[in-house]
């Protein structure tokens, strides 16, 4: 288990310490947010040690073909190479240090180091280095000297995770109910779902946690933040959001917030006839079933930083719906700062028309300019403005998520639902992103395993 | 002896066309500048009227790629939309709830190098412009630089000069300003 440096340990102990001793009351401190300290053994804990996402499938179809993503701060490459196998190679050149790859995308079967010319095969392997003879007498080892390979590399339904540790739960015993809920959304066709194009990228100021959190289960900000696209008919019924959506905590810092389309007349999320056809159900389980039948997943989170949402959209007011699937990772940047990376997601079953209208619908409500997430981007500001107030930290300011302790909702976990973790028959309560913050805690300290183990899949 | 070959830098031969090649620049700057004037006031159901019922705009995503000509993806985008989506943009920047826009930010786009020319439809115009939009968003202590090219089509109409379509390259691959809640 990775252990955090010293020097930082000695700053970020005693927060931890105050972050377990405010969680017990419902309160989460400030000062977690845009902190120097915090954001350093973020990079070791979380981004160091976690399964994190880089990557789908659909966006390497041929040999060769190659982006750069990040892993923490770190930058890699995620090819495919001439064996049709997935890697995901540190973009760090072993000679000097020099970026070996400038570009987000594009295939090619060499990486040449542009300082001094040491040139890796897009599987890792150094295969030259100019002026051999002279410079080096023989081959240097190309293993040896390849460039640095994440430890782990695995796939799930074509979603590409790796983890910078070499030893840990493998990744379906680390995505558990989160990958079980996972596969609801992506695996209902023969084929899948692919990337409706590459990722849009935009800085926001605040935290990777900021929109983590969100994601997770904040069922309580739609009403307000978003109401405007109630009064433009974008969207009926905002004010029940809260009380209609239901909060699944998976486990391992997984969450889900499900809500019961078929209610509103749109099961399958409003999927249409010509692409539920497709559909093949016989893949999932019963309780995968009875989530797809009462509350199938809408907005969730697979910790730390990868986020979805499915919803049905009208196209426009009065329009025709569309169903709009995003992916998305919190991108950390630096304290107080992240890039969110979103992504369109389509099943490849759908009719060409079908695809254009869920990516321009997409992006036309969660987006740069999206009619809903604009208001998101900047209202996450606050809490890394507020967490550097100098008057703050005297307060030693904490934020409440006391509906914990205060709704008077039954929040009740649903005796009905047998899948990994619990269900509760509501969006009210703030405990899914409590237990964001408690298994945050937990991977900081060095020990995940000690926490929220009751929504591991025990199939 | 060598000579320069100076056809490139010859003034362009006279077009004996309905709209002469000044008169073109001229609707073009003009009208940039208007929109942009009516965009900074906070004007946008007059800049609506500006818009040709068959409006299509279009953010497309930008990539770093080695060849140039790979970096702009037009398959993908971040924003496309017509007309009617222009509309509910609007409509809901006047609910007083969209609240990234609340107070709207300052903005200034100034607007530049813009190069006017006839297309093969009668009275459709092509224009180039590069803008740097400046933005000052709510009680941000700084401020927002959105640089782009614009590659618009004008429709002439009788009642003036019409958008109908508008191709925005964003010259950042990820944009330093958090949404663009904001048209471009």
């Amino acid at each position: 288990m990775t252990v955090i440096a010293p020097t930082v340990a000695s700053e970020v102990t005693p927060i931890l310490d105050r972050v377990e001793t405010e969680i017990e009351k419902n309160r989460v401190p400030a000062e977690i947010w845009n902190n120097d300290a915090i954001f350093r053994a973020e990079l070791d804990q979380v981004f160091g040690t976690c399964w994190v996402f880089v990557a789908h499938e659909s966006e390497l179809p041929k040999a060769g073909d190659f982006v750069q993503r990040r892993i923490g701060l770190d930058p890699v490459i995620v090819t495919r190479d001439g064996t049709g196998g997935i890697n995901v190679l540190s973009n760090y050149c072993r000679h000097r240090g020099t970026q070996v790859c400038q570009t987000d995308t594009g295939n090619s079967r060499f990486f040449k180091c542009p300082y001094h010319g040491w040139t890796y095969s897009n599987n890792g392997d150094l295969v030259g280095t100019p002026h051999m003879r002279e410079a080096y007498g023989t081959r240097l080892d190309p293993k040896e000297w390849g460039l640095k390979r994440a430890p782990r590399v695995d796939v799930r339904s074509g979603f590409i995770f790796a983890s910078l540790a070499h030893e840990g739960p493998s990744l379906d015993e680390y995505l558990g109910g989160g990958g079980w809920m996972l596969d609801i959304l992506v695996k209902l066709a023969p084929g899948g779902v692919k990337v409706a194009g590459p990722p849009e990228r935009y800085q926001i100021n605040a935290d990777w946690k900021a929109g983590a959190e969100n994601f997770s289960g904040d069922a309580y900000h739609a009403d307000t933040l978003h109401w405007s696209n109630e009064e433009i008919q974008m969207i009926q019924g905002l004010g029940a959001n809260a009380e209609m959506m239901h909060a699944y905590e998976l486990g391992d810092g997984h969450a889900t917030l499900g809500f019961p389309w078929a209610k509103v007349g749109l099961p399958l999320w409003g999927y249409s006839p010509e692409t539920v056809a497709q559909f093949d159900l016989s893949v999932l389980d019963d309780a995968q079933r009875y989530v797809l039948e009462t509350n199938p997943p809408t907005i969730g989170t697979i910790f730390p930083n990868f986020s979805y949402l499915r919803v049905s959209s009208p196209t426009l007011p009065g329009g025709p719906p569309t169903v709009v699937t995003t992916f998305r990772i919190w991108q950390p940047i630096a304290p107080g700062k992240m890039e969110l990376w979103n992504w369109q997601f389509v099943y490849e079953c759908q009719s060409d028309q079908e695809k254009l209208d869920s990516y321009v619908t997409g992006q036309l409500i969660f987006g740069s300019a999206g009619n809903f997430e604009t208001d998101d981007t900047v209202a996450w500001e606050g809490a890394a403005r507020a967490a550097k107030s100098a008057w703050m930290q005297r307060e030693n300011l904490s934020f409440n998520f006391e509906q914990a302790g205060r709704t008077t909702v039954d929040v009740t976990p649903d005796p009905d639902y047998h899948g990994p973790g619990i269900k509760r028959p509501t969006g009210f309560g703030e405990l899914v992103q409590l237990n964001f913050y408690r298994h945050w805690l937990a991977v900081m300290r060095g020990d995940a395993s000690s926490t929220t183990t009751e929504g591991r899949h025990s199939r | 002896m060598t000579t320069i070959d100076t056809t490139e830098h010859a003034p362009p031969a006279v077009h004996h066309s309905p709209l002469a090649d000044a008169e073109l620049q001229n609707i073009a700057t003009q009208f940039l500048a208007l929109e942009s004037k009516l965009l900074d006031e906070a004007r946008e159901e007059d800049w609506y009227q500006l818009l040709d019922p068959e409006l299509l705009y279009v953010i497309p995503i930008r990539q770093a790629t080695e060849q140039r000509s790979d970096e702009v993806n037009r398959a993908a985008f971040r924003v496309r939309n017509t007309l009617a989506h222009v509309r509910l943009r609007i409509d809901r920047l006047s609910t007083a709830k969209a609240y990234s826009e609340i107070p709207p930010s300052r903005t200034m786009r100034l607007v530049g190098s813009v190069l006017a020319r006839k297309t093969d439809r009668d009275n459709v115009i092509a224009v180039s412009s590069a803008v740097l939009l400046y933005r000052q968003r709510g009680i941000d202590p700084h401020f927002d630089l959105i640089p782009y090219r614009r590659n618009d089509e004008l429709r002439i109409t009788a009642d003036g000069p019409r958008l109908l379509s508008r191709e925005i390259l964003l010259t950042e691959v990820a944009i330093a300003t958090p949404n663009l809640g904001l048209f471009l």
